[in-house]
């Protein structure tokens, strides 16, 4: 397999990003990321991605805790049998709200796992290849080129308006 | 604000984490002294017992319980402006945004400790948990107080996670544009962040669930702290309006005290051109409202009092009005719902000391509802022979001091540390403006 050199073009226009994203497969380069100070819906619909599934994650956590909750509050009920307030030992209305409680932590838990897991986080090796200014006012588009090409993709990323980075 | 390029914002934003100067160390350390009265005047009363404080029967639950229910409330609009406006798209939301859910974590923070220092013998406080033990105890599940544990450790946890996660894109720009100690720290916080499509397709679906499940959650935890009292039979206390009253009220105090923080912030930091008169003006539009609700629910109490025939009902909210707290109620009054009417007119809506000294208003009457509520309710209930009076003894105004030193403390810290404006926001704001 031929090696392959990854060079980031930087624009600090949006509009100029995203036409380099629609023409760059047409020049034929890869675009390997594209990196934003915002969350850029124009670059979301370039780059044509799927939905994120960050929401199954938040879905399996809330059904494990809805019924965590319930089975909590019903497992110490029933372990300490006695009757409170003239209320029966497995009282649904009032371990409705443990279930909603539950309900809740475990979702935003399954939340920040899928939020983890889709997005690759923690990803320090991702800096590797990074600029720093994509986080100010740039929108850094990281492309891989096979050996020899790496002049043709500069190329296309100053007629598109951007500056060049070269990763090794 | 439309008119600032992204550049602007960074360098505005960053110049606030610059080294402090003397004075704002010298505020850190008044504060400081603060937390350590506070916990000094705690350790005493695990030493000496809970009998230290001025609380006892028939009032059991004093200035704990107030600045309990107090911090909890302050807590809740960082959740309203950072998850319930960012479903509805409110952009005037995204400047205060960041540094009300730090109002956030650190008022649930201030508030969950008084139910360990109400609890006297603080070591017993594992008894809260479902632990197994040998004599097969567990946690009451029906009682109220139960659901109270529940539902503000779900509170921390949740608006901790969903400070966090909205803090990253902006660790990564500090990461970014620093060095040495910092650059590491920071490096590490963010999580190697860059900013990538997936990073942000992902984080902007999780943000999205985050203040999805924060809105009900919200509402939850406050209506369940009501249900503290609402569930007791106490007159004054044993009310269906409770839920609503609590949560708008909690609203209201909360709103108030981002006012009474942003304000000298926006001076200090130099954020006129972020934290704009237009976002305070718009916080004291929803106080209007607040402080309309909750003006509707002291007088529904009232009628419901005197429509429902019943005599202890009707005899506790008459000494409310007329009795040795009476006071107390004529502030919550006049400071939770007539002072901030002044809102109305438009010059007081955006004249700086204007909002701060109304913001500074409402906080202390919100505080005194607290006391008519709590205190009132036990004070005067059914039989003549249990009315009895409380007043907090110098260890719970110590205790109370260093609750109010906490959250400060650690406010002023959240500054000079962390970006205390959410960058990405509000660049956000100005790409959509464009």
């Amino acid at each position: 397999m031929p090696a392959e050199t990854c060079i980031m073009g930087l624009f600090k226009d949006e509009g100029k990003a995203v036409k380099a994203i629609l023409e760059l497969p047409a020049a034929g380069f890869s675009l390997r990321r594209a990196h934003s100070p915002i969350p850029s819906h124009k670059i979301m619909d370039a780059l044509k991605l799927k939905k994120s599934r960050t929401g199954w994650f938040t879905l399996a956590g809330g059904i494990v805790g809805f019924f965590t909750g319930f089975a909590l509050a019903i497992f110490t009920a029933v372990q300490w049998n006695l009757i409170v307030s003239g209320k029966p030992i497995v009282s649904l209305i009032p371990f409705f709200i443990v279930g909603f409680e539950f309900t809740i932590l475990f979702s935003v838990f399954g939340n920040v796992i899928g939020l983890l897991v889709c997005a690759r986080l923690p990803d320090y090796r991702g800096l590797e290849a990074y600029d720093p200014r994509c986080s100010g006012g740039h929108f850094g588009l990281l492309a891989a080129c096979e050996a020899g090409r790496e002049g043709e993709l500069m190329d296309f990323f100053q007629k598109k308006g951007g500056e060049v980075k070269v990763f090794a | 604000m439309t008119d600032l390029t992204y550049a602007q914002i960074d360098q505005t934003v960053l110049n606030t984490l610059e080294r402090p100067r003397p004075r704002y160390w010298i505020l850190v350390a008044l504060l400081l002294g603060g937390v350590l009265l506070g916990a000094g005047a705690w350790a005493y009363q695990i030493f000496v017992g809970i009998g230290v404080g001025g609380q006892n029967i028939p009032v059991a639950w004093g200035t704990y319980l107030i600045n309990f229910v107090f911090w909890v409330g302050i807590a809740h609009s960082g959740t309203l402006i950072s998850a319930i406006l960012h479903l509805f798209r409110a952009g005037w939301r995204n400047p205060i945004a960041r540094a009300a859910e730090t109002m956030t974590v650190f008022a649930v923070c201030c508030a969950g400790l008084f139910p360990f220092i109400h609890l006297g013998r603080v070591w017993q406080v594992y008894y809260m948990l479902p632990l197994p033990n040998q004599r097969l105890l567990w946690p009451n599940f029906l009682s109220p107080l139960m659901f109270d544990v529940v539902a503000i450790s779900t509170y921390l946890t949740v608006s901790s996670l969903f400070w966090y996660t909205g803090l990253l894109p902006d660790l990564a720009v500090v990461r970014d544009r620093s060095s040495g100690v910092r650059h590491r720290i920071f490096r590490v916080l963010s999580l190697g962040w860059t900013g990538a499509h997936h990073q942000w397709l992902n984080y902007g679906r999780g943000y999205l669930f985050f203040a999805a499940l924060a809105t009900p959650l919200v509402i939850s935890v406050h209506s369940v702290v009501s249900w503290d009292f609402a569930l007791a039979i106490v007159p004054g206390w044993h009310t269906t309006i409770f839920a609503p009253y609590f949560v708008a009220g909690a609203i209201h105090s909360g709103l108030a005290m981002v006012l009474t923080l942003m304000i000298p912030l926006r001076r200090i930091f130099r954020y006129e051109a972020i934290i704009t008169l237009n976002v305070l003006e718009n916080v004291a539009k929803t106080m209007i409202l607040t402080g309309l609700i909750v003006g509707l629910a002291y007088g529904t109490e009232y009628f419901i009092a005197w429509y429902s025939h019943n005599a202890v009902e009707w005899e506790s909210f008459r000494w409310r009005a007329m009795g040795e707290y009476a006071y107390g109620l004529y502030f919550m009054v006049i400071c939770n719902v007539l002072l901030p009417s002044l809102f109305l007119v438009r010059a007081v809506r955006r004249s700086i000391p204007w909002l701060f000294a109304l913001s500074l208003v409402v906080n202390f009457g919100m505080w005194w509802e607290r006391f008519v509520i709590i205190v009132g309710g036990v004070a005067h209930d059914f039989a003549p022979h249990s009315w009895g009076l409380y007043a907090p003894r110098l260890v719970e105004y110590c205790i109370m001091v260093g609750s109010f030193s906490l959250f400060f403390f650690l406010f002023l810290l959240f500054c000079k540390h962390l970006p205390s404006v959410s960058m990405t926001e509000i660049k956000e704001t100005v790409n959509h403006a464009r």
